[in-house]
């Protein structure tokens, strides 16, 4: 089979998360949609050119809709920016290793997310009642009280017992929480660290420094999982761009353990 | 082991040059005949009617033959049409012509065995796997080596010493050439009677491989490379190489035999209704390419030169074999002459 050849998906809905972020809801035209937490589709529009983006849902047994939150940046991403409802993109996938949810039993999870890092790892928590996890800690830290993504669902997540910390670069008028960077909520969490299993997505600098707390409190290199971003034109370890030390990001990762990546240059980590 | 022998016999012969090249043309009615034109390091893989206007006492081509016939420069890898029930997507047709490959040196082999790695590996891409079925390999035995080469050091020339992957290994002994055949498609389609080897002729094929070793200007230690590549990533030879001498043209990458990376992008036609998803060789080198929304992983040139050093001499845990094969062309292309082994060896001291 052609890896390149995408499939149809159809547009059910778009829920505009902040300015430039859209949450797609989408249904494949044929064919039966998979995908593992932390996987992603090259979405795009022939003509246009692809662009990887991670699952911000995945289809369920009771569900065959999937999602995918985008933010407009670029050619691709600016180009879905203006498609309705009803309209069609292409997409393949699902491709990469995710996170590695198996190892979550009876162990503390906890997820670090900054800004749009918090797709990915929603998908994780759409599973949360299976992963039988000990805790499960959400941090997140975004810019302002206003670009927090899927703040509608906050409540849902605590409801299923979810600890669920946040904080803001700039607070606004009214806000509860903390404020400040992300490692300012990490490093009062009381953990065990051999016990610890964590999932960090954001900005590459965010994602060191958040893990840096971590070993701080004696967390293993190979207990911290990364979800790394690169530049990826075919998804299937071919084309050579997403390349990192030996690793093709695309096939081999996005989602590393601080381990795997050690030692290799051209990164923030 | 007498039967061993015997049985061998069949696939290994000895027979003049003419007779040889009277097969090759044989093998024109159903393949295209592909073979080293021109003299020295300057020779060209391209297609040809006979092996009379083929030199097998080439040196070394710009182009290496696997990656130019096997793994084209521009492609088409999906076409969409747009029209009013809206865009549909559909494979190009795949690659048919039959092709053979005539001369091709110990290191350009092992250049083939690594792009099978790439792109029959986790993904096989359907393009490169028909042209790979489609292409008869004959391989050449190096006679001379030129002052750039260092296959002896990698373990990848200049005598080639796979079993498989190739169809057929050729090595001159003067007036005749020693044919061994490597594929079961070869021992169906070589059909030409000749002397069966004997001791002398296998000893007269080493003691021209050790002579042949012996004249090998380039020597660097290739072992131990990995920890000083990682303990060391931004060693002043990396920083000066770069801001003094590398102009970042991309040539030693675009003469690589090794080098796979290609970008992917579109193009339609001025009637909007026709998509070319075209994919086109692509180059570490260029200051685009590790680029992403809000930064670029190697926006310095150092980055980018020690990426394709790396990637060459090191990084063997992506494939399980060496980026390089040693066939000095990213040195002789280069317009500055950067040499990737002396950076090696500067690094190692």
């Amino acid at each position: 089979m052609n890896p390149y050849l995408p499939f149809k998906a159809g547009i059910t809905g778009i829920r505009r998360e902040t300015g430039d972020v859209r949450t797609f809801r989408l249904e494949l035209k044929n064919g039966l949609p998979s995908g593992a937490p932390g996987q992603f589709n090259m979405v795009g529009y022939p003509g246009v050119g692809e662009v990887p983006i991670s699952f911000s849902l995945l289809p369920s047994k009771d569900s065959p809709l999937f999602e995918h939150t985008v933010r407009a940046v670029g050619r691709v991403t600016d180009f879905l920016a203006g498609f309705g409802e009803g309209d069609e993109i292409f997409l393949r996938g699902p491709f990469g290793r995710g996170w590695p949810v198996n190892e979550v039993k009876g162990k503390h999870l906890v997820l670090i997310s900054g800004g749009l890092g918090l797709a990915p790892v929603r998908p994780v928590i759409q599973m949360a009642d299976q992963l039988n996890a000990k805790r499960i800690t959400l941090l997140h830290g975004a810019r302002d009280p206003e670009s927090i993504l899927f703040e509608t669902e906050l409540k849902e997540w605590r409801k299923k017992g979810i600890d669920v910390k946040l904080t803001v670069d700039e607070p606004g008028e009214g806000w509860r929480f903390h404020a400040g960077i992300i490692t300012e909520i990490i490093r009062p969490l009381k953990i065990e660290a051999a016990e610890t299993l964590a999932f960090i997505c954001g900005p590459e600098i965010m994602m060191r420094f958040s893990a840096r707390e971590l070993f701080l409190k004696n967390v293993p290199r190979s207990n911290v999982h990364v979800s790394i971003e690169r530049r990826m034109r075919c998804g299937t370890g071919l084309c050579g761009h997403c390349q990192h030390g030996i690793w093709f990001v695309c096939k081999d990762g996005p989602v590393f353990s601080y381990q795997e990546l050690s030692g290799y240059p051209d990164a923030l980590l | 082991m007498t039967g061993e022998n015997v049985f061998q016999k069949n696939y290994e012969v000895l027979i003049c040059k003419e007779l040889f090249a009277g097969w090759v043309e044989g093998l024109r009615d159903d393949f295209k005949l592909i073979g080293p034109v021109g003299d020295g390091v300057n020779a060209e893989f391209r297609e040809i009617a006979s092996l009379k206007e083929a030199n097998l006492d080439y040196q070394s081509t710009m182009l290496p033959p696997g990656k130019a016939y096997l793994f084209k420069p521009l492609e088409e890898i999906v076409l969409f049409n747009a029209g009013p029930g809206g865009v549909a997507a559909e494979e190009p047709p795949i690659p048919v012509q039959k092709q053979v490959l005539i001369g091709v040196h110990a290191c350009d082999t092992h250049a083939v065995f690594y792009l099978d790695k790439v792109f029959l590996g986790a993904f096989t891409d359907p393009f490169y796997k028909a042209r790979r079925e489609n292409t008869f390999i004959i391989s050449l035995n190096c006679k001379t080596v030129t002052d750039l080469c260092f296959c002896h050091l990698i373990g990848t020339g200049p005598y080639l010493k796979a079993q498989s992957g190739y169809d057929m290994l050729l090595t001159d002994m003067g007036g005749e050439f020693l044919v061994e055949l490597k594929s079961e498609r070869s021992k169906n389609l070589f059909n030409v009677k000749g002397r069966p080897p004997e001791a002398g002729d296998w000893q007269k094929k080493d003691e021209m491989e050790t002579r042949l070793l012996k004249s090998f200007k380039k020597d660097f230690k290739a072992d131990g490379l990995r920890q000083v590549f990682l303990s060391r990533p931004g060693h002043p030879v990396l920083k000066e190489t770069a801001e003094e001498r590398c102009l970042s043209c991309a040539n030693c990458v675009m003469v690589c035999p090794t080098c796979f990376c290609h970008d992917v992008y579109d193009e339609t036609d001025l009637s909007l209704t026709r998509i070319k998803r075209m994919r086109r060789w692509d180059a570490c080198q260029d200051y685009f390419f590790a680029q992403v929304h809000g930064g670029n992983f190697r926006s310095e040139r150092q980055a980018r030169l020690r990426q394709f050093v790396f990637h060459k001499l090191d990084y063997e845990g992506q494939f399980g074999l060496k980026g390089t094969v040693g066939c000095g062309r990213c040195i002789r292309w280069c317009p500055t002459g950067i040499d990737l082994t002396e950076i090696a060896e500067e690094m190692m001291k």
